[in-house]
């Protein structure tokens, strides 16, 4: 399989999923490389949101195999994901309800946060010191991505646009080698939109990023490469030229869809 | 860590030296004036600490450590005034507040129910008996550890099965236990007593330096009523500072993440079976401590006090007082210790028989009106709509 640049962070490898009787994905293989910016697109259906969630572990493939050769894993458990440095944003948002922003931030770099039960238990000074830098790191990332002046609301009062971002800060708290972003342009407006490709491509110096993503004005001129499912088989995968060229690829999608 | 709480803690530390002076002259003996006085300047103390912001923020452990120490010495002090029977009261509804802390852990923050607490404390409740029947010289401080130990132990065993057990059916399993916990204790009727249930061999007195200390020349305390309240109460203010570490560490925001959003919570690396049994873990202790403190209270346990009613009693002081909130425990304990007050009164002014058939079901009558009043007017709880209505009279 090919990749660009640094080495290889995620391999789907010859990946089947069945439910019951529908194949929702057959013989799919692709990879993302650190250093590089993935999409994952296809027409409603193709399979793009079941690709995503066999690459994180929450469905398991029904043949081939999920590898994470930079982490030297294979088909991990979704809440091992954190700690082979993978990070995932949810459709929507995702974020936890009853939680201040701050608190969501936090929670992305839970595994950094040092202690055990007992450690919380008896206050001990080592856990407040792990709780007091997660803190000051957290609003360190809220700054970052410029919406630190909600860190103290809670998700529901805040415009989609900016909990999209608080999200995004979430994933990036834990450090991750690779970023997995479900659907980051929905709902946001051009000048949103703006800044989440700015800010996707700026990652693509630390990280490896696959995106799953409906929006092809926002993801032609973002990503290094494009996958292109279609009933669950991959159709094609190249540069963004050369799938604005791939006749399958204008037959199956960017002629039907758009 | 500037200077304007050391100033309050000066300042708060002469006020208690002048209440000192006070106490002298306005309290019968001179030792009780010395032990109030020593309650007014610990409690100036830590209400001067707790009420800086700044403190809070750069010592978030000994703030807290000082929130538990002024609640226990406002509750120390008054105890001394109450007669036996309200102080007995009080000392049952003090080792509720410790098991609806537990529970209020579980539900609150995992998101899990127990309809299995009840049974829960009768672990606690007779492995004390047991223990204090075969090694009547262990400390009783050590002997509330034991039961701890046999209550998180219980816990685990239930918990680990019940880790891949969500809403319904977790409660379904405790439900279970809860039911066969009375045939268990049949079962092992030569070591519980059977239905009788068992007697402690000793009763938990005041050590004699305290009884020297208040009454020269006696050898126990002529009210130990006050005794047994102040060591419950003492101990809640542990569990109490205990359970607010955890609210406030990284294992209580995990418990939260996993209640609020259980894929979310993986992502950022949360075993959620591990997070599940740690709270299950941590509310049968609470509630196994509960229990141990009533055998303590009462001098003897039986099994018929530790029945489902109990667990469904629990599960609705949680609500009413607040899911989710230490105040709410407390406030569940506190309602908890007066509807026995409640009762006398209504049965001695209505002539109603209090060992009569409408008398006994009261408890139940008072616990499901004030359950049916909080889900209709404060969902959140008596704790909850007190906090709403102080942050909108602050705002006004």
């Amino acid at each position: 399989m090919e990749s660009t640049g640094g080495p290889s962070l995620l391999e789907l490898d010859r990946v089947s999923v069945h439910f019951g009787g529908l194949h929702a994905l057959r013989d799919v293989s692709f990879s993302v490389a650190s250093g590089e910016i993935v999409g994952l697109i296809g027409p409603n259906g193709a399979g793009k949101t079941t690709a995503f969630n066999v690459a994180c572990g929450f469905v398991r493939p029904s043949s081939g195999h999920v590898h994470y050769p930079a982490a030297g894993r294979s088909n991990v458990h979704p809440s091992e994901l954190a700690h082979i440095g993978v990070a995932r944003t949810l459709q929507g948002v995702g974020l936890f309800p009853h939680c201040t922003v701050l608190e969501n931030v936090m929670a992305g770099g839970h595994i950094r946060a040092g202690g055990d039960f007992f450690t919380s238990l008896f206050a001990l000074p080592r856990g407040v010191r792990s709780e007091r830098a997660l803190r000051a790191s957290a609003m360190a990332m809220l700054e970052r991505l410029g919406v630190a002046d909600v860190a103290r609301q809670l998700p529901s009062a805040i415009p989609y646009g900016v909990a999209k971002k608080v999200s995004v800060a979430r994933a990036l708290m834990s450090e991750p080698r690779l970023l997995l972003l479900d659907e980051p342009a929905s709902g946001l407006d051009e000048a949103e939109l703006e800044e989440f490709s700015a800010l996707i491509s700026e990652l693509r110096s630390t990280m490896g990023v696959l995106l799953v993503e409906h929006d092809m004005e926002f993801v032609m001129p973002l990503v290094d490469r494009l996958v292109v499912l279609s009933f669950g088989e991959v159709i094609a995968t190249g540069s963004a030229e050369e799938i604005r060229a791939h006749e399958a690829v204008i037959a199956a999608y960017l002629g039907v869809d758009e | 860590m500037g200077a304007r709480w050391n100033q309050r803690v000066v300042a708060g530390t002469a006020v208690g030296a002048a209440a000192v002076l006070a106490s002298w002259l306005g309290v019968g003996t001179a030792r009780a004036a010395t032990a109030l006085s020593i309650a007014a300047v610990v409690l100036v103390a830590a209400l001067a600490l707790i009420s800086s912001s700044e403190f809070r923020r750069d010592h978030p452990v000994v703030a807290r450590a000082a929130i538990s120490v002024a609640a226990v010495d406002v509750s120390l002090v008054v105890t001394g005034f109450f007669s036996s029977t309200v102080d007995s009261n009080l000392a049952i509804g003090a080792a509720m507040s410790i098991v609806l802390l537990g529970l209020s852990f579980l539900t609150g923050s995992s998101g899990q129910i127990s309809i299995g607490n009840g049974a829960f404390m009768g672990v606690g409740a007779f492995t004390v008996a047991i223990w204090a029947n075969h090694h009547a010289t262990t400390p009783i401080a050590v002997v509330l550890l034991l039961a701890v130990v046999a209550g998180a132990l219980v816990g685990l065993l239930l918990g680990l099965p019940a880790t891949r057990l969500r809403g319904p059916y977790l409660a379904g399993m405790t439900l279970a236990f809860a039911v066969a916990f009375g045939a268990v204790l049949n079962l092992f009727s030569t070591w519980t007593g059977g239905d009788s249930g068992l007697q402690l061999p000793y009763a938990v007195n005041a050590p004699a330096w305290l009884v020297h200390f208040f009454q020269p020349g006696t050898s126990s305390l002529t009210t130990n009523s006050v005794w047994l309240v102040d060591v419950t109460i003492v101990t809640a203010g542990i569990a109490l500072f205990f359970m607010a570490n955890l609210f406030a560490s990284r294992t209580g925001r995990a418990m939260r993440l996993v209640r609020d959003n259980d894929v979310a919570a993986e992502l950022v690396g949360i075993s959620l079976p591990r997070a599940r049994v740690i709270a299950f873990t941590v509310s049968a202790a609470y509630a196994a401590l509960g229990g141990g403190l009533w055998t303590i209270i009462n001098n003897a346990v039986t099994p018929a006090t530790y029945g489902f009613a109990l667990s469904i009693t629990i599960l609705s002081l949680v609500v009413i007082g607040g899911i989710g909130t230490i105040p709410g425990a407390l406030i569940g304990g506190l309602i908890y210790a007066f509807a026995a007050s409640v009762i006398a009164w209504f049965t001695a002014h209505t002539g109603l028989n209090p060992q009569g058939n409408v008398a006994s079901q009261l408890n139940g009558i008072i616990f499901g009106g004030l359950l049916v009043l909080t889900i209709l007017f404060a969902p959140t709880g008596i704790a909850g709509f007190v906090r709403r209505r102080w942050a909108a009279w602050r705002s006004r």
